[in-house]
Formats: C-alpha cells, sequence, structure tokens
C-alpha cells in the first residue's frame, strides 16, 4: 500500500477502541486496522482491531482481537483497507489458527498463497444443496432418534456439565477420522486444555494433516470470541466452494459466540434486549448461521454444542439458534442425573431427516415407537409417584419396564469418555440399533433385568451381560 | 410465563389428587371397622368348628363320607380366589392373584386341569387378562355380602366335587393378621384334610353320637366347606380395607411431598422471571440514562 490511511486512538475502553481518522478517509465497517501493541509481543502490527461503528467527527469505533492493555491514546493505526483476512488451503491443515489467521501451535508461519476475509456473504438460494443423505455416527440415540443429514446442521444443547463436549468429542472420533475429507474444529470461548487435548489426540489418530484447528477459547478477549466462529466458517467454506469437498465442521460452543457479541454490545453503546442480550442477536447469529450450509458444489456438515443457560431452553440464545438447525440435540440433566450418558433427552431432540421418506420405514417406525413407549412412561410417572406401580394395569406395567429398558439401552459407552467410564467405547451401526430397539418393543427381551441394557453397545451385549449375572 | 402457569395447574392437579386419596382412606377406615368386627366375631366360630370336625373327623375312616375321601386319582382342581372389587389398595390385589397363579402353574405342571372360581372382579380381570378360561365369576359382590353367598359358593363345591367334575378345591384368600398385615393364604378345602396328628393321637374325650356318625358327617361336613369360605370372604374384605387403607395413606404422603417439590419449583421459577425481568428494566433504563 502506497499511501497508507493511518488514524490515531482516541479513547480505550476494555476491549473497545475509538481512532479518529482523517477526515474523508473513515475505514469501512468491518475493516481491520492494525495497531502495535508492546505489551502483547514485540513484533509491530501486532493488534487487529475490526471497525464496526462511525461515530461522527471522523471517529471510529472498533473491537479489539486481542488485549488492550496497554494502548495510550495517540497511538497509531493503520488501515488495512480490506476486513480481517485468514489463510486458508493446504497450508493451513494440521495448524492451530488464530481469530486473526496467525498460527499458535509455534510451528512457523503459515505461507499460503489464498487469503479469504472472514465477512462473507451466504450461498444465494439457487447454489444451496436439497440433497439428503444420512450420516451414521455410531451412537444408538443419535443414529436412531435424530439421524444426523449429510451436510445439514446439528446443534447439541445443554446446561452446564451434562457433557456436550463429551458427546461432540465422540462425534469428531466417529465421523472425523472415519471421514476421508476435511475437518475443522473451531473452539469458540471454551477450555483450552480441552482444545490442546484434541489437537494431541488428532495427532495420535493420525488425522491431524486433515485437520484445521482454530481456537479462540477462554483466555481471549470477547472480540476474538465473537469473530473465531467465521474464521473457521471461512476456513471450511474454502474447501466446499473451492475444492468442492466435503467438509466437517465442529464448533463448541456456539453459545460464547453471542455472549462475547453481549459483552462487546454494551461497550458499543447498544440497549440490551432481553435478559441483557445485544439488541442484533438475530441478526448476528443469523449473519454466522446461514453461511454454515451445503452448496451443490460440497457440503459443510456442521455439529455445534450449544451451552443453554440455567438450564432454560426458551433463553433468547438457545431459541434463537433452534430455528437454524436442522436437527437438534438435547441434553438433559434428568436423564445425566439418572446416570444415563450420553444424556440425549429422547422426546425434545428432533431431526429435520426423522421422516419416512428419507430413513428405511423401518428405522422410523421404531424411532417413533420408541418415543411413544418413552412418552407414555413419562404420562404414567405422576401416578406410579403417587399410588406405586401396583395401581397400574397390567399393559401399562409392561409399557413402564420396557420403557424403562429403552431409557437404559440409549445409554452407550464412548471412546473419549473410557478414562471416566472405566469401559471401552463402542460404535453401533444403524441397523444393529434399529434392530436392537425393534426386540425391546416387540417384547423378546421382557424376561432380561433392566441393569443388562446399561451401557451396553449392540442388543447382543444386553444379552451376554444378562448372561454372566 | 408458560412454565409458571404450568407448574401451577400441576400443583393443583396433585392436591386434588390428595383429597381424593385422603377421602378414600377415611372411607376405607370406617368400613374396615365394620369388616374387623365381623371377621373377629365369626373367628372363634370357625375356628372351632373346624377343631371339632377334626376331632370328629380323626376318630372315624375316610371312606365314611365321600366328602373325607381322597380320591386316587385327581384329575380336574378346582381354584377359589378371593380378591376385592375395587382398585386402589396398593399390591393386594395382585399378591392374592399371583399366588393363585402360582398355585394353578403347579397344578398345570402335575398334569392336572384346573377350573377357575373368581369372586371380586379383580381376580376375574386378572385372569381374564392372561387368557385363562374362567369357570364361574362372582363380580361386585365384595362390597356387601352375606352367608347366602358362601353359601351359594361352597353347595355349588359340593356338588361338582361329588359330581366328580372336581375332585380337589382349593381356596385362595388374603388372611387378616392385623392392620399392617394381610398374608395371602393358599388352602385346600376338599377333600376335607384329616388332622394326621389327631388321628394318631388318642381322642382327648368320648363323644357320643346321635343319631349316628354318618348322619352327623352328613351335614356338619358340607357345612365346613360354606364357613371355611365365608370365613375367607371376611378376611379377604377386612384385609382389602386395611390394604387400602395403607396404600391410600402412602398415596396422600406422596402427593404432600409432590406439592412440596413442584412448590420448590413453582418459587424458583417465579423467583427467576421477576429477577430478569427487573434486569431488563434497570437494564433498559441505565442504557437510556447514557443514551
Amino acid at each position: 500500500m502506497s499511501a497508507q490511511n493511518t488514524g490515531k486512538i482516541v479513547q480505550v475502553i476494555a476491549n473497545v477502541v475509538d481512532l479518529e481518522f482523517p477526515e474523508g478517509k473513515l475505514p469501512f465497517i468491518y475493516n481491520a486496522v492494525t495497531v502495535t501493541n508492546p505489551t502483547i509481543s514485540d513484533e509491530k502490527e501486532n493488534l487487529v482491531v475490526e471497525v464496526v461503528q462511525h461515530l461522527g467527527n471522523n471517529v471510529v469505533r472498533t473491537i479489539a482481537m486481542d488485549s488492550t492493555d496497554g494502548l495510550v491514546r495517540g497511538m497509531v493505526g493503520t488501515d488495512t483497507g480490506q476486513p480481517i483476512t485468514v489463510p486458508v488451503g493446504k497450508p493451513t491443515l494440521g495448524r492451530i489458527l488464530n481469530v486473526v489467521g496467525r498460527p499458535v501451535d509455534e510451528k512457523g508461519p503459515i505461507k499460503a498463497d489464498k487469503f479469504y476475509p472472514i465477512h462473507r456473504p451466504a450461498p444465494s438460494f439457487i447454489d444451496q444443496s436439497t440433497k439428503i443423505e444420512i450420516l451414521e455416527t455410531g451412537v444408538k440415540v443419535i443414529d436412531l432418534l435424530i439421524p444426523f443429514p449429510k451436510g445439514g446442521k446439528m446443534g447439541m444443547f445443554g446446561g452446564a456439565g451434562v457433557g456436550k463436549t463429551v458427546v461432540l468429542m465422540e462425534m469428531i472420533n466417529n465421523i472425523a477420522k472415519q471421514h476421508g475429507g476435511i475437518s475443522v474444529f473451531a473452539g469458540v470461548g471454551e477450555r483450552t486444555r480441552e482444545g490442546n487435548d484434541l489437537y494431541h489426540e488428532m495427532i495420535a489418530a493420525g488425522v491431524i494433516d486433515k485437520a484445521v484447528l482454530i481456537y479462540g477459547q477462554m483466555n481471549e478477549p470477547p472480540g476474538a470470541r465473537a469473530r473465531v466462529g467465521l474464521t473457521a466458517l471461512t476456513a471450511a467454506e474454502y474447501y466446499r466452494d473451492e475444492e468442492n469437498q466435503d467438509v466437517l465442521l465442529f464448533i463448541d460452543n456456539i453459545f460464547r459466540f453471542t455472549q462475547a457479541g453481549t459483552e462487546v454490545s454494551a461497550l458499543l453503546g447498544r440497549m440490551p434486549s432481553a435478559v441483557g442480550y445485544q439488541p442484533t442477536l438475530g441478526t448476528d447469529l443469523g449473519a454466522l448461521q446461514e453461511r454454515i450450509t451445503s452448496t451443490t458444489k460440497g457440503s459443510i456438515t456442521s455439529v455445534q454444542a450449544i451451552y443453554v443457560p440455567a438450564d432454560d431452553l426458551t433463553d433468547p440464545s438457545p431459541a434463537t439458534t433452534f430455528s437454524h438447525l436442522d436437527g437438534t440435540i438435547v441434553l438433559s440433566r434428568q436423564i445425566a442425573e439418572l446416570g444415563i450418558y450420553p444424556a440425549v433427552d429422547p422426546l425434545d431432540s428432533t431431526s429435520r431427516v426423522l421422516d419416512p421418506n428419507v430413513i428405511s420405514p423401518e428405522h422410523y417406525g421404531v424411532a417413533r415407537e420408541v418415543q411413544m413407549t418413552l412418552q407414555k412412561y413419562t404420562d404414567l410417572q405422576d401416578i406410579i409417584a403417587i399410588l406405586g406401580m401396583d395401581e397400574l394395569s397390567d399393559e401399562d406395567k409392561l409399557t413402564v419396564t420396557r420403557a424403562r429398558k429403552i431409557q437404559r439401552f440409549l445409554s452407550q459407552p464412548f471412546h473419549v469418555a473410557e478414562v471416566f467410564t472405566g469401559k471401552a467405547g463402542r460404535y453401533v451401526k444403524i441397523e444393529d440399533t434399529i434392530r436392537g430397539f425393534r426386540e425391546i418393543l416387540d417384547g423378546k427381551h421382557d424376561d432380561i433385568p433392566e441393569g443388562a441394557f446399561y451401557m451396553v453397545g449392540g442388543i447382543e451385549e444386553v444379552l451376554e451381560k444378562a448372561k454372566e449375572d | 410465563m408458560a412454565p409458571l402457569r404450568e407448574i401451577k395447574r400441576k400443583i393443583g392437579a396433585v392436591k386434588k389428587t390428595k383429597q381424593i386419596t385422603k377421602a378414600m382412606n377415611m372411607v376405607a377406615s370406617a368400613k374396615l371397622r365394620g369388616a374387623q368386627q365381623r371377621i373377629e366375631r365369626f373367628r372363634p366360630y370357625a375356628e372351632k368348628y373346624s377343631e371339632i370336625l377334626m376331632d370328629l373327623s380323626a376318630r372315624v375312616d375316610a371312606s365314611i363320607h365321600p366328602l373325607l375321601e381322597k380320591r386316587a386319582e385327581i384329575k380336574t382342581v378346582g381354584i377359589i380366589l378371593i380378591t376385592s372389587d375395587k382398585g386402589l389398595c396398593g399390591s393386594f390385589n395382585v399378591n392374592l392373584s399371583n399366588t393363585a397363579l402360582r398355585l394353578t402353574k403347579q397344578k398345570k405342571e402335575e398334569g392336572k386341569e384346573v377350573k377357575l372360581f373368581c369372586v371380586g372382579k379383580k381376580a376375574r380381570n386378572f385372569f381374564r387378562v392372561r387368557k385363562y378360561e374362567i369357570e364361574e365369576s362372582y363380580p361386585d359382590v365384595m362390597n356387601n355380602f352375606d352367608f347366602q353367598l358362601a353359601s351359594d359358593i361352597g353347595s355349588k363345591m359340593n356338588e361338582m366335587y361329588l359330581n366328580g367334575e372336581l375332585d380337589e378345591v382349593h381356596v385362595v384368600f388374603a388372611e387378616f393378621v392385623s392392620m399392617a398385615r394381610q398374608l395371602p393364604q393358599s388352602s385346600q378345602l376338599l377333600p376335607v384334610q384329616q388332622d394326621e396328628k389327631a388321628v394318631q393321637e388318642e381322642p382327648t374325650s368320648e363323644y357320643i353320637f346321635e343319631p349316628s356318625m354318618e348322619g352327623l358327617l352328613a351335614e356338619i361336613l358340607p357345612r365346613f366347606i360354606k364357613v371355611q369360605i365365608y370365613r375367607g370372604l371376611l378376611d379377604t374384605s377386612a384385609s382389602e380395607h386395611a390394604a387400602r387403607m395403607t396404600a391410600m395413606d402412602n398415596a396422600t404422603k406422596n402427593c404432600d411431598e409432590m406439592v412440596g417439590q413442584l412448590t420448590l419449583v413453582y418459587n424458583k421459577a417465579r423467583q427467576t422471571a421477576i429477577t430478569s425481568e427487573l434486569m431488563d428494566i434497570v437494564g433498559g433504563a441505565e442504557a437510556l440514562k447514557q443514551g
């Protein structure tokens, strides 16, 4: 750039930085401005700030992507003339990037010849794919009741500590490791330790050279957490649009994206909306979610973990996210309290593809019958609580015992949870899952105690376990 | 907020259930008093009757009367099951029915045919659901019965036994031990069992039979069956009310517990709603002040 457009810092409030530019040379909204912050490192231009507001009097308001400690008024910011751009393509494989596309794995700079801006339009309507195909996950409850569409968006809702991350990791283990294509993992505002664990696991599994990890974890300022999702998405979009690949995108945790937005929203002077969220909640989320989609060229299959504040699914953040997804896996505390993991709520979770036109009629029938049995059990629970099992009719008693068996059979030992459960993980094929539940519904296993159904793989293992006891 | 109303509705429902269970508990306790009196008055009679009969039958050879005689080949077994007509008494009916079911299965395994006589609706329903053939059922009798019912059933048993349609008759009923204990019992009615011990021991006292031993037994034996059945009916009736009392008492307690838990949930939800509304208002006001 010949004549660099520079401005001066006039105000710093936490992560929001105001810069004054010369008359008529204001950077556009979403443009990246670089500042040298000596407290971060000795490098020049090491702090990227993104323009979000024009305040008047030639002042722009920006959000910082890194620490603003040490900034003083009068420091110089350089307009890059474009939004934050990140390297994409082959050179990024096997690397860990941060929100602005810089490597953080201490393996040297990334020599990429392609850079993409992180703010991009969503694919247009005609480009979107309408093909529906099922993806096997190897997790019984998900395959049976919440089938994954290939190229779809699945959300995993759950309060604190019900096992969102564990289910997500199992998905990575079961899908990404078998999957031939590229996987992108976005760590948004979650534990740095988990991000580190995943990196080393991927190295151990030998899939690291087909994966890109993009982290903006808890330790990062809100600006980074509010944008890192877009960075990861950009990386995935490259493979979809340019290389026509099927990409897997894992995001843990999309709620942190909203939360980061909330954190900066007030600093930007926006009036808080319901429950203190930013008034632009729907727009922010839409801008991200609408880009996660499959086109006629390639597909992005995404699995997102979504934290549910105070276990309240009607909270604006999860409620807004709901509408964007093809399927929702709801992890419930009541089920986790029963000791059933994965704690998927079989009645609250849904999938768009649980449809007899997509899955086999047998699968559909079993799934609906399982839900019906469990629903009946829930309805009867009040009677049982007050009057006891003995007052139920024989038919209802049978429903209850089968429902309890189904409930237990929905649990499954996970590969990634071996250290916690001490049990080897199980991968169950869809056909085996359907057959197992069919047999329970048909009453073939009415004589087997319900304990045998707990934490096993296929139905054969139930029989074995019952024989041992 | 929708969940709030939902919880409140549920609390209301549980409270109403509690009223019903409480009322049923009181009704059961009132009925129990009557039923308990009846069984306590009748039991000494039944016991003495049985004592005398045992004493008598011990002196005679079994062949003297067909009701005493054990048949060489037992083809058909009759089982009288006495339960209540109404539910809501815990595991009372299930326990009784299962005792009868076990007996039925056991007899069937021995290759015998079983004919079921069900007194009370619950007994009939139990075997009907399990696709058993029921020879005869007496529904809706437990609420109000007298000796006539026992007499009818008893006559039928005697008749069928003497016809050879039945070779053995058992009765399953709930013995009223105490308010808290009701024991499902099964005992053999026909052929009348002779007390083995009494047979071996020397008779304690001498009797003079008037007009004759045979005549006396012909009168006393059929009546003995009826007395035993009547006793079973009374016992079961008292047990039923006692069981219902306990079950309803437990249900009332469970209702209380549930109301407590739900109230807690309700209050928490209410408080959360208030807090978030307050926060919205305060936050909005603050933002307006700054702007």
